[in-house]
């Protein structure tokens, strides 16, 4: 573990650019149709859900990250293969979320540039970062923050100026009744963005002001729900339900309909700025936290040597995952979001939970 | 390595990386595309048409005729082809640039291939293209090819895309009988269940040959023009009827549309004789639910000043106000009326009254979703209720001719 600590300032911003990180320009939440931002409402309450239980576990190991309290928890032996396996999925969602971005700035932005040259580039900014530790990508969330806001306020007003916000489109509200809100809330959005949040299992231990981290955690994890509701409910209005189901990016085909008095249009880079901010700051902390785990796991002294091998291994698994870009989202909902996903975001720590309350409590009679 | 290595190795790698543009054009290599059109040929192919920006002669001369400019500011190549991205690059035949779509103003499909094949064929690759831009309007060639709207030159604004998008909003704004549809809202309402889309229709007035040459733009009266000319009424992604005049007045009133317009009534059996300008309206359409049996009322409300009086009438007199707006209600109403009728008998929702129906009664709107155009949207009862409201009267009172009436007394 190595000495860094962060404020809990940074913990905020971590948490809310890592949740709208790659969530907000991905079509979240559609199967609940014009439902979506309802459905995000509801996921987010789920959300709070993982997040007590996350930081549930802290409280019992305040010390210790994930892969380090899953050994006392489960013994040695048994915590020490969950925590490898924890690892690899961390490893996994740190390359795909290489890909989502190779293929993003492939789609819009680079179509001749090949995709292993995307995935390079933005890997070496990640793994430079990572080498630096915890506490310069805190610290760069902080300035990445102020900028991120900035964006945000500009971008919504430059929508509602534009005045192509078409509220109706979001009506019939509840067309098809609560049940497939629900499903489409706790099939998908529970687990993305909000059940990702598992990475701070491991960044929590280098939070300074330990009685903040409930406190600030909830808010984080609350602006930023709501921020992706919004999104998602501006999406459907602006686009209406057609649209924004069949775009591939719906934040970009929105941003794309701003004009603002004949001249404040084509503005895309709004887009790559929201995705390249957020994007970043997730793909540093997951990086980051696949890099400590192993270093926990293998007993390596110097974590940071581990940065420039582990970033060859993400970029071949982002490049090899899948051949295409439809065979790539088709294998994330199929497989990885119903079985990895839920498991490792939810299941497992549910019992690890369980069972850490019950061995503590031995331990307090 | 040490770090002082490490460091320059790192910066020797990333020379390689900044200093290449991977995917870089430069600006004399591209060809601007100003606008875009589409034809049918008679094999049954497209005919795609690119107007090319020719950037040394938007310049020079801005207003008029152009005076000393011998060549034309726009070139337009064609090339026939079965899908758009073909064309796309068969056209590169004959270009020197590179095509570059992204300032595409406008998109020009032609009638005859909106009456046979439709537009959904086509609709696909403009969405999909990450260059052209979904904000782009399109406009349907009304009587005449495509084609001939981009080659024939224009007078004050050189570019004949920029003339037509620029004449589609002025007269949007100031007449009410066109309105501005791009590719995006097209795409949203052909899409959808509860609305079929209307699109601008344009004109070409003289004779297109002539229309091609440097020469029409050195006379003060163009030999060859493009026109606004009404809507054009679509469903199931195809051309069925165009609507004019009046009617797509009452079109725009019924979409919400009309921002500024001129209303005239009949005054004492004198035709036209008072002029209304309308300054702002809102329009409302609700649906109402009788036993699953849907009737719509189309509200709106206007305001506005008199324009013009061709008939002596006391304008001081608030009754004979009262009783002029009366009149304007039902001038506007029966535009409005005369609209819907026209869309009812083509059995085509442009008016959106499906989605009106659909936001009101989800769980009725889908048993009426199916018939909806065909039977039920046709035999649909519309309410139109006008309420126009006269604010001021310019900046005389009582017209010239009430004096005259007076004299003559």
């Amino acid at each position: 573990m190595e000495k860094a600590k962060i404020s809990s300032y940074q913990l905020f911003t971590l948490i809310f650019l890592f949740q709208i990180g790659s969530a907000v320009w991905f079509p979240v939440s559609l199967d609940a149709k014009q439902d979506a931002w309802l459905a995000t409402h509801i996921a987010m309450a789920g959300g709070f859900c993982l997040f007590f239980m996350y930081y549930g576990l802290y409280r019992y190991y305040p010390d210790l990250p994930l892969t380090e309290y899953v050994q006392r928890v489960l013994g040695s032996v048994l915590g020490k293969g969950l925590a490898f396996f924890y690892v690899l999925y961390f490893t996994y969602v740190a390359a795909s979320i290489v890909r989502d971005f190779g293929e993003l700035l492939a789609t819009i932005a680079y179509p001749t540039t090949p995709l292993f040259i995307l995935n390079v580039l933005f890997l070496l900014v990640v793994v430079y970062t990572v080498y630096k530790g915890i506490e310069v990508i805190s610290r760069t969330s902080e300035v990445l923050f102020v900028a991120m806001c900035l964006l945000l306020l500009s971008g919504i007003l430059l929508i509602m100026i534009s005045g192509i916000i078409h509220i109706e489109n979001l009506k019939p509200v509840l067309e098809e009744g609560l049940s497939p809100v629900i499903k489409s809330a706790f099939a998908e959005t529970l687990y993305f963005p909000f059940g990702q949040m598992v990475a701070f299992a491991m960044i929590f231990p280098y939070v300074k002001e330990r009685e903040k981290v409930k406190r600030t955690g909830l808010w984080a994890v609350g602006i930023s729900g709501l921020l992706l509701a919004l999104v998602a409910a501006g999406n459907i209005s602006i686009l209406g339900l057609e649209h924004a189901s069949r775009a591939q990016f719906p934040l970009l085909a929105s941003i794309q309909s701003i004009k603002v008095a004949k001249f404040l249009e084509r503005l895309d880079i709004y887009f790559i700025l929201f995705v390249m901010i957020g994007g970043f700051i997730k793909l540093s902390l997951f990086f980051h936290v696949a890099v400590m785990g192993t270093s926990h796991l293998f007993q390596v002294k110097h974590p940071s040597h581990l940065a420039y091998p582990m970033g060859i291994v993400v970029l071949l698994v982002s490049m090899t995952t899948a051949s295409s870009y439809t065979e790539y989202m088709e294998e994330w909902r199929a497989v990885y979001l119903p079985y990895i996903d839920s498991s490792f975001q939810a299941v497992i720590p549910v019992l690890l939970f369980i069972i850490a309350f019950f061995k503590n409590r031995k331990k307090a009679v | 390595m040490n770090r002082k290595g490490m460091f320059l190795f790192l910066l020797a790698i990333s020379v390689c990386f900044l200093s290449g543009c991977w995917s870089k054009r430069e600006l004399t290599d591209l060809a601007f595309i100003s606008a875009y059109s589409l034809d049918l040929t008679e094999e049954g192919n497209y005919e795609a048409t690119v107007q090319v920006i020719n950037p040394g002669n938007i310049t020079s001369g801005l207003q008029g005729g152009g005076g000393g400019a011998s060549s034309p500011p726009v070139i337009v190549y064609s090339v026939t082809g079965e899908n758009l991205s073909d064309m796309d690059a068969l056209v590169t035949k004959k270009l020197s640039r590179t095509p570059y779509y992204a300032h595409t103003d406008l998109v020009v499909i032609s009638d005859e291939l909106a009456k046979k094949e439709g537009l959904p064929p086509i609709l696909d690759e403009l969405d999909r293209d990450i260059e052209f831009r979904t904000t782009t309007t399109v406009v349907i060639s009304k009587e005449t090819k495509a084609k001939d709207l981009l080659t024939t030159l224009t007078g004050t604004d050189r570019v004949s895309a920029t003339k037509i998008v620029k004449t589609l909003d002025t007269t949007e704004k100031m007449l009410g009988e066109n309105l501005r549809v791009n590719v995006h809202e097209l795409i949203t309402q052909i899409t959808s269940t509860g609305k079929e889309p209307v699109l601008p229709s344009f004109t070409l007035k003289g004779d297109p040959l002539q229309g091609k040459t440097v020469n029409n733009v050195q006379s003060s009266e163009l030999e060859a023009a493009p026109e606004a000319d009404g809507l054009a009424m679509f469903k199931e992604g195809k051309l069925i009827d165009w609507i004019d005049g009046e009617t797509a007045r009452g079109t725009l009133w019924t979409l919400d549309k009309v921002q500024t317009t001129i209303t005239s009534i009949s005054w004492e059996k004198e035709k036209k004789a008072i002029a209304y300008k309308v300054m702002r309206q809102k329009t409302k359409v609700s649906a109402t639910l009788t036993k699953g049996k849907p009737k719509l009322s189309i509200s709106t409300r206007a305001e506005g000043d008199i324009a013009e009086v061709k008939v002596p009438v006391d304008l001081t007199d608030p009754h004979v106000i009262k009783k002029i707006e009366k009149e304007l209600g039902k001038e506007i109403k029966s535009e409005i009326e005369k609209a819907v009728q026209q869309a009812q008998q083509n059995k085509s929702d442009i008016f959106g009254f499906g989605e009106v129906v659909h936001r009101t009664d989800p769980k009725a709107w889908k048993k009426l979703e199916k018939e909806w155009n065909d039977r039920t949207f046709a035999e649909l009862e519309v309410d139109v209720k006008v309420e126009a409201l006269i604010r001021r009267t310019g900046l005389v009172n009582n017209s010239l001719h009430t004096t005259l009436k007076k004299e003559g007394e």
